[in-house]
């Protein structure tokens, strides 16, 4: 059968090289009474949580077996030891995560305890972490979907100051649609833009058990804003290219000028040959 | 009697400003390799905001890539006519229209047209012309210029992908759509670098040609009439003979068909086409199956990065190496070695398990891919010379063009129908041996004959040795006037290596 911790777990291990934000729940063994310790944890929505046994002081010298982990009868095998507490890092991202965790510790004497996740946790629903950019006059879509379960309906909110205002029946004229892609992803496309339309919206997902928001941002920029690199790059094109033929036209010029002069002073040496010639042979003329 | 008025004229440079002409032709290569490949960031924005599918948004990169290739023969067209600097300057213009013109579109339609057609055509207005200069600008060291100026494509890849990232983030599609623009208009700089050779002086070369033509039709006339009677026949069919070749001369002015009777262009042509089959798609899908086989997409991605760096640092030191003294006059056989060592690189991924196999496969794919690319150009140089080249990458290019589109869509076919990604590299990888293997042995028996034709040529030569060497000199202007439009003929020592490297 498929393990359900461990991929869980697995994802913990990567979250825990990203950001390491847990909520640690600790408890103290063997407790206040001889029967077993339990734990309620009641959960709402996801979170990453560490829950650790540790052993009491008094017992420090004994003899430790073994230390287990187990959801329900299957083991986790990732658990983390500091001087004399085990933990385990969990993320708890749907429901199927929620349950009794059990940590046991075996040596001369025996002790456990189970913690319990209750909750009932919603969907996650995704929006757009990084800012969704357009520009005045020109329209935005704003997407979000919901992972695993489908909504029964979706809303949309728009945030003025501190409120959020509903995007519905009034305001849907001809500024704002709202379209159901699929039943997992609603897009909200907003027309006309200008840059009070900036800010945060949220999309709001209904479900059986509750509701569940995703947020995004969008920010509307004038068209200057790219404008002005691309003027910055477009000159800078420009001045290369003008240098570079200039300085082809003047190391052209500088060889012409260099050929000119030796052809030149061939010329002159054939001018000064003939001329000896013409004197050689008028002086031979004369000779004879 | 001596014909050449200018004396012995110089090769090409093999440096100097050749060395800039390789940074130009780095930049401009560079774009029109990873410019297709970087603007899929923006793709997933653009699908969701004109509510298409993502195959209708991938039209996109496929329209651009089958413009670049297929303009080719037009491109060829231009450079044989204008040279290389005009044409890569006005590919500028058109890349910096078509993106600036894409920055504003409202629909897929227009974007189709404006990214795909018109900065499609520009860079091929660049791709072309980068390769010929290469050429006219080199020939002992000419290995090592492409071998750098091809390594373009990779830097280019790796500076695109986080830049077109950072302009997305800050600007949105349509801002980096406008600014992208701009940066095109870099190739026109390129292109500035891009120094006529070799025409002003060609002038002045094809007057003393057309003198030593004339020189040797008396030459051949006097010998003919010396040797036996009937000598008027072989005169005038040669007056006939020569009246087709000028109008054939003209058409091959233009872009040169009299190719396809050359048997080492239709060895590359062959081979190449073959080869193109296999060629890109493990590329598409690298990613695509890391993240089947259970790894994360940022570990995916990391694989595409160490493939690129390989990649950069292979295609230098594959030119440093294929101009060495041993493997040039042996070109095609490394050629076909390394397109054998990439089929072979595929065929063995499916056996990688895990990360670190991976990891190891896009070592050696980058090392392969980039020893392909370096010598891709570089071969079919040697094959036809670099007169003939500039018509026959145009033919060559748009020939591929069929293949390079249609090898990421069998392979994913293939990974649809069976469902799994081994039959894709299986595919890849035998297709790329069997072009391998064919260009070995082709190759090997046009290198053979070759060699037979230059024995031919010896004993033919040895009867009239009598004649000076200027005369000498003057049969081989001869076969090469009939090429078409000329370079100065090689010094002595090129001379040499020009007959055993070059068939005609």
């Amino acid at each position: 059968g498929q393990d359900l911790t461990t991929p869980a777990l697995e994802q913990v291990t990567n979250l825990n090289t990203s950001n390491g934000l847990y909520v640690e729940y600790e408890v103290l063994l063997p407790g206040d009474s001889a029967t077993a310790v339990e734990k309620n944890i009641s959960l709402d929505s996801e979170v990453k949580i560490e829950l650790s046994c540790r052993l009491d002081d008094k017992y420090s010298d004994m003899e430790i077996l073994q230390v287990t982990w187990k959801k329900g009868n299957e083991t986790i095998s990732h658990i983390s030891k500091t001087k004399n507490s085990w933990s385990i890092r969990l993320l708890i991202s749907d429901n199927s995560k929620l349950g009794s965790y059990t940590c046991t510790v075996k040596g001369k004497e025996e002790f456990s305890v189970t913690f319990h996740l209750q909750g009932k946790l919603l969907p996650k629903i995704e929006g757009r972490e990084k800012a969704v950019i357009s520009y005045e006059g020109d329209s935005a879509v704003l997407i979000c979907k919901s992972y695993g379960y489908t909504p029964i309906a979706w809303t949309w909110y728009m945030t003025n100051g501190s409120e959020q205002i509903a995007i519905n029946g009034s305001l849907l004229l001809d500024k704002y649609v709202i379209n159901g892609v699929s039943p997992n992803v609603t897009q909200l496309k907003i027309l006309k833009l200008t840059s009070e339309d900036g800010g945060v919206y949220w999309c709001e997902a209904t479900f059986v058990l509750g509701k569940s928001k995703g947020k995004l941002k969008l920010k509307v920029l004038s068209l200057m804003v790219p404008l002005k690199p691309f003027l910055a790059i477009v000159a800078e094109v420009v001045i290369l290219v003008a240098v570079i033929f200039l300085c082809e036209l003047c190391s052209k010029k500088r060889e012409k000028h260099a050929e000119d002069e030796k052809e030149f002073d061939q010329i002159e040496q054939l001018k000064s040959e003939e001329s000896n010639g013409v004197e050689n042979s008028s002086a031979r003329h004369r000779k004879v | 009697p001596s014909p050449a008025a200018t004396g012995p004229a110089p090769g090409p440079p093999d440096g100097g400003w050749g060395w800039v002409v390789v940074f130009g032709a780095f930049i401009s290569i560079g774009f029109a390799y990873a410019f297709p490949k970087g603007i899929a960031i923006f793709f997933k924005e653009i699908q969701g905001f004109f509510g298409t599918s993502y195959s209708e948004i991938a039209w996109v990169s496929s329209i651009m890539l089958a413009t670049t290739y297929g303009a080719g023969p037009i491109s060829s067209i231009l450079v044989n006519r204008y040279g290389s600097r005009p044409v890569v300057i006005f590919g500028g213009l058109l890349c910096g229209i078509g993106m600036v013109s894409a920055a504003f579109c409202t629909s897929i339609l227009q974007l189709y047209i404006c990214v795909g057609f018109i900065t499609g055509f520009g860079l091929a207005l660049n791709l072309q012309p980068s390769v010929i200069i290469i050429g006219k600008y080199f020939l002992k060291r000419r290995p090592i210029a492409n071998g750098l100026a091809m390594a373009g494509s990779p830097v280019m890849l790796c500076t695109l992908a986080p830049l077109n990232q950072f302009l997305f983030d800050n600007f949105g599609w349509r801002g980096s759509f406008l600014i992208l623009g701009a940066i095109l208009l870099n190739c026109c700089v390129a292109g500035a670098l891009f120094r006529p050779i070799g025409a002003a002086k060609a002038s002045v070369k094809t007057q003393s040609v057309e003198e030593g033509k004339e020189v040797l039709k008396i030459e051949v006339t006097k010998d003919a009439m010396e040797m036996n009677s009937s000598t008027n026949v072989p005169v005038e069919s040669k007056t006939e003979e020569e009246e087709a070749k000028d109008c054939c001369e003209k058409v091959n002015k233009y872009l040169d068909f009299s190719l396809f009777k050359h048997r080492g262009f239709l060895i590359y042509l062959i081979g190449n086409v073959l080869m193109f089959l296999g060629f890109f798609a493990p590329i598409v899908f690298l990613a695509p199956y890391a993240k089947h086989i259970g790894i994360d997409e940022y570990s995916a991605a990391f694989l595409l990065s160490i493939l690129a760096i390989v990649d950069m640092i292979a295609r230098p030191a594959t030119g440093i190496i294929a101009n060495s003294k041993w493997v040039r006059p042996r070109i095609q056989y490394f050629f076909s070695f390394s397109i054998a060592f990439n089929g072979t690189c595929h065929l063995l991924c499916p056996l990688a398990s895990g990360y670190t196999g991976l990891v190891v496969y896009s070592v050696f794919f980058g090392l392969a891919f980039g020893m392909v690319c370096a010598m891709l150009f570089e071969t079919l140089m040697d094959l036809v010379g670099a007169t003939r080249f500039t018509s026959a990458v145009g033919l060559v290019t748009i020939a591929e063009c069929c293949t390079i589109l249609l090898g990421p869509p069998i392979g994913g076919t293939l990974i649809d129908t069976f469902g799994d990604y081994k039959y894709m590299f299986i595919k890849c990888g035998a297709v790329m041996v069997l072009a391998g293997t064919f260009l070995f042995i082709m190759n090997y028996y046009n290198y053979r004959m070759l060699a037979k034709e230059e024995k031919r040529k010896a004993k033919e030569e040895d009867p009239k040795s009598v004649r000076t060497e200027n005369e000498g000199r003057n049969n081989w202007n001869k076969e090469t006037v009939q090429d078409g439009p000329e370079l100065e003929p090689l010094t002595e020592e090129q001379e040499g290596l020009k007959k055993d490297v070059n068939g005609t």
